[in-house]
């Protein structure tokens, strides 16, 4: 009951979040007219060209599609931890790599 | 949207060459307010002064005329216009409360398929030389009848819920109607700030981020659309109501009217909130 008055008080629901990133995953599917498995396959591919160059954490990989002004825009996040071939460590680094624009 | 209409209240039609502009009302989903919508816009731009055609395009399940309360006024409907059973003046219908609302109905009998994108066209050509705006309400779906809706339009009225189902569609359609050249203007309908607040609801910035495109205007979730479609009279009506001044707003904005969102983005500031609740305001 306290919970429950905590809440009307204050508040505490998030299933905003949930409705976003479950979105974020539909909208990536929709937009780029690939299935399930053709989605995984190109995640994998691009994780190996990535690893290529950089020792990276491949769980941190996110594929976006965003659309601004009639123009679907891909979008690749991939936090770089490493440079191969023993460069200077680059932890903090995102690579952000911003992918051809595809007309939606 | 400056680029909407025409900036004066009662003068030429909006558009080029006196011609009325053709906006197309569309969600992908069913039952996210797109019928309310048309009605409600068309009846407070013609409490604004302008000639509006609301055409109902939902062949075989036709709402608009009951949202309107003109559902006993019914003879002719859009596919006889379009198979020349009867003239375009015959068929649509004026409003209770209006001498510049009218109603072109649905065919209830028919299948969507009845009549093609030309079809609409041509109909549509026939009374843009006479009305300011033409709001043309989409079935749901993206097939035929949502082909067919299109057809004729400049603009896209996108209406959408702050919900995954609602945007996920709204996505889609987005998608088919820039493939089409029609510009989409979003409203996000039935918002309830309570629920965005405690973070139980996307906010409005959260749906214009995910869609792209551009806000017309927001919709509080609001009992009174539910009680003015028990009457048969647009929301829109309802000044008092919060549903109807969103309209009119919007409505507003659509005749070229810059009148600022971030208020109805925000819904408010806490005094404005409390007076509301409190039916102060």
């Amino acid at each position: 009951m306290l919970a429950k008055l905590r809440q009307l008080i204050f508040g505490n629901g998030d299933s905003k979040s949930a409705a976003k990133s479950r979105l974020h995953f539909v909208l990536v599917q929709d937009r780029s007219g690939l299935t399930n498995e053709e989605l995984a396959g190109f995640k994998k591919d691009l994780i190996d060209v990535i690893k290529k160059f950089f020792i990276i954490d491949d769980n941190g990989v996110e594929v976006a599609y965003q659309r601004d002004s009639g123009a679907t825009t891909l979008l690749i996040n991939s936090p770089v931890l490493r440079r191969r071939g023993g460069g200077a460590p680059a932890s903090e680094a995102k690579a952000k790599v911003e992918a051809a624009q595809a007309a939606s | 949207m400056d680029s909407a209409s025409g900036t004066n209240g009662n003068g030429s039609a909006g558009g080029k060459k006196g011609l009325g502009e053709v906006f197309v009302v569309t969600s992908g989903k069913g039952g996210v307010g797109k019928t309310t919508a048309t009605a409600s816009l068309g009846a407070a731009l013609a409490l604004k002064g302008k000639r509006v055609l609301v055409i109902d395009a939902d062949i075989g399940l036709r709402n608009l005329d009951v949202i309107l309360g003109l559902e006993n006024r019914v003879v002719f409907n859009i596919v006889d216009v379009a198979k020349n059973i009867c003239k375009g003046n015959q068929a649509i219908i004026k409003s209770k409360k209006s001498n510049n609302l009218y109603l072109l109905p649905a065919s209830q009998t028919d299948e969507k398929d009845v009549i093609s994108e030309e079809d609409v066209k041509s109909v549509v050509e026939q009374f843009r030389r006479e009305f300011h705006f033409i709001l043309i309400d989409c079935p749901a779906g993206i097939e035929q009848g949502f082909k067919n809706a299109c057809a004729a339009a400049q603009k896209a009225l996108v209406v959408t819920t702050p919900e995954v189902a609602a945007i996920r569609d709204a996505d889609r359609v987005i998608g088919l109607l820039n493939a089409r050249g029609i510009e989409p203007f979003l409203i996000v309908n039935r918002v309830d700030f309570d629920m965005v607040r405690r973070g139980d609801m996307l906010s409005v910035p959260d749906v214009q981020d995910i869609l792209g495109i551009q806000l017309v205007g927001v919709v509080h979730r609001d009992e009174n659309v539910i009680i003015a479609a028990n009457c048969g009279e647009p929301v829109a009506y309802n000044i008092k109501s919060l549903a109807g001044q969103s309209f009119n707003r919007i409505a507003s904005r659509l005749m070229g009217e810059a009148i600022p969102l971030d208020d109805e983005i925000q819904d408010g500031n806490f005094w404005g909130r409390l007076g509301r609740r409190l039916g102060v305001v």
